[in-house]
């Protein structure tokens, strides 16, 4: 069983490449099989943190059926174990992806056969990134201390809550219910309010619909972290997602701003190898650790239910 | 996005129910310091009627469970509808037998209005007071002058009186929409006042008359 890791967060340029790459490198460093998928259709970068700049092959390939199966277009990156599928090569149309190719690409990730699987996705809220991230129940969430990215953040899981639900109930139920509902210009916050009465009308299909939201497990990261930032900012968003949605959040750690991570990408080399004994090296190493035992306690979770 | 409104108040302040004073108080300003207005870790998570409704039940929650009475009246309600098991409320009685906290707290207290008196002798808040005194009708920035004069911070007020810092702000601002109703907030000025060594009964007089003329 391979982990699937779509990492997001609704702004651009908060490091969600970055993140992708650095946790890559340290996943495969463990000697883990890991793949790096550039799903920033559009705007792919990926494989420049990971200092390839020749990508023969990617998703286009698996797109325009030249590759049967998502594996053959991996290419291996110079780190052992880490392999990337890039997005670089497809045409500037790609951002309008087509429904069915979505879906083609989601069912593929299920198979990689690799144990750890990394989606950087793009910044934005439409559905092909919603998707994307919602095709794990293990996303993580990136952010970085400022209130431009706080309010991103938020918009993001707002825009996924309100995604999945109309997934669950169907066009015609979500329709119904949103009608129920006094229609505020915000759709985001008529989500909860859809919630709410399908909980009323319909208590089994509102509990199997909180079932539903249950089963994701979301994580967040704080990047670009500073020293005057106050204490405890994640623990408190942590805290505050959890008493107000539906899912788990974890909190996974901070990862200080570095001035060297800009040479890193200049230089061509990931961050974690060049940088290894750098604060921020070690944040990241934190993060797999708790991404790791994270792991753990999910599966004790589920023994215990057999008890 | 699931509000609180089915929350009790142990729930929103996210203690047990045997919480101590001290662990109230400390989840309450945890609490302010999520949910208040410049926090940024619900920075545009809620609407602007959300936020309100939060921080009121905040305050609500923190005024009743300090409020020893109000807190066994209000455990009495919970366990009668059947929220809580009676005999989670039991350590509440050991809490109290160790009070080192408290102990504690009260030479603080002792210490904090020693050093008050002494100031309020000197003769430059002599004449502040005097002049506060004669003027008609008592402010919120009268009180913050002269408190911040004496050098004594809100959160100061906030460990000796229990008034919350977003009261005591609302007072000193003469922010009437975010006032407590008045009953409550006759007790807080005279509490307030009496921190100040001014005549208690004569500034809540004189406060509650300008903010009602402010209103209109
Ligand atoms: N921890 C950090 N310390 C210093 N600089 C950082 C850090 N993380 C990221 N950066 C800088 O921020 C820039 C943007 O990072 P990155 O490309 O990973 O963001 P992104 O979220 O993937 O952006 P996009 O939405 O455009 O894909 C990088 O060029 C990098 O130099
Ligand atoms: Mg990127």
């Amino acid at each position: 069983m391979s982990c699937i890791y779509p990492i997001g967060g609704g702004k651009g340029g908060i490091g969600k490449s970055f993140i992708a790459a650095n946790l890559g490198a340290l996943l495969a460093r463990q000697g883990n099989r890991v793949v790096l998928v550039d799903l920033d259709l559009g705007g792919a970068n990926l494989h420049t943190f990971t200092g390839i700049s020749n990508i023969p092959v990617g998703i286009e390939s698996f797109l325009n059926k030249s590759a049967r199966n998502l594996e053959d277009v991996a290419v291996p990156t110079n780190i052992d174990h880490l392999s990337i599928i890039s997005s670089v090569n497809c045409s500037m149309e790609i951002t309008n992806l087509y429904a069915a190719q979505k879906i083609k690409i989601i069912n593929a990730l299920a198979k990689l056969p690799y144990d750890y699987i990394l989606l950087d996705l793009g910044a934005g809220t439409n559905y092909n990134t919603l998707d994307f991230f919602l095709s794990s129940y293990e996303g993580i969430i990136t952010l970085t201390p400022e209130p431009t990215s706080v309010e991103n953040a938020f918009k993001f899981i707002k825009a996924l809550y309100f995604r999945k639900v109309k997934q669950i109930l169907g066009q015609n139920d979500f329709s119904f219910y949103s009608k129920q509902v006094e229609m505020n210009s915000n759709a985001l916050e008529v989500t909860s309010q859809v919630i709410d009465s399908v909980l009323e009308r319909d208590p089994a299909k509102g509990e199997r619909l909180l079932q539903e939201l249950r089963k994701f497990k979301f994580k967040f990261i704080i990047n670009q972290f500073r020293k005057t930032v106050g204490a405890k900012l994640g623990e408190k968003i942590e805290k505050v997602c959890n008493k107000h949605f539906y899912s788990e959040f974890t909190f996974l750690g901070n990862v200080c701003y570095d001035e060297r991570v800009h040479d890193s990408i200049y230089s061509r080399t990931i961050f974690v190898n060049k940088y290894s004994y750098t604060v921020s090296a070690i944040d990241l190493s934190h993060i797999v650790k708790n991404l790791q035992g994270n792991m753990e306690t999910a599966a004790l979770r589920t023994i215990g239910h057999y008890e | 996005m699931s509000d609180n409104k089915k929350m009790n108040y142990y729930e929103i302040l996210e203690i047990p129910v045997n919480a101590s004073f001290f662990e109230i108080r400390h989840a309450y300003k945890e609490a302010l310091s999520v949910y208040g207005e410049d926090s940024l870790s619900t920075y545009s998570l809620f609407s602007e009627g959300e936020r309100e409704n939060l921080l009121r039940k905040i305050e609500e929650a923190f005024h009743t469970l300090v409020d020893e009475k109000k807190r066994s009246e209000y455990n009495h309600h919970l366990v009668e509808n059947g929220v809580i098991d009676p005999t989670e409320l039991s350590r509440e009685e050991k809490q109290k037998s160790i009070p080192i906290f408290l102990a504690h707290n009260s030479i603080d207290k002792n210490m904090f209005f020693k050093k008050v008196k002494k100031k309020v002798e000197e003769s430059s808040i002599r004449e502040l007071t005097r002049e506060i005194m004669e003027t008609a009708l008592i402010s919120g920035q009268d009180l913050k002058r002269l408190r911040q004069a004496i050098g004594i911070e809100l959160d100061d007020i906030f460990e000796v009186a229990r008034i919350s810092i977003s009261i005591l702000k609302a007072i000193e601002n003469n922010e009437f929409q975010n006032l407590p109703s008045l009953i409550y907030l006759r007790n807080f000025l005279k509490s307030y006042a009496e921190i100040l060594h001014l005549d208690p009964e004569k500034v809540a007089d004189s406060y509650i008359i300008n903010i009602s003329l402010l209103q209109k």
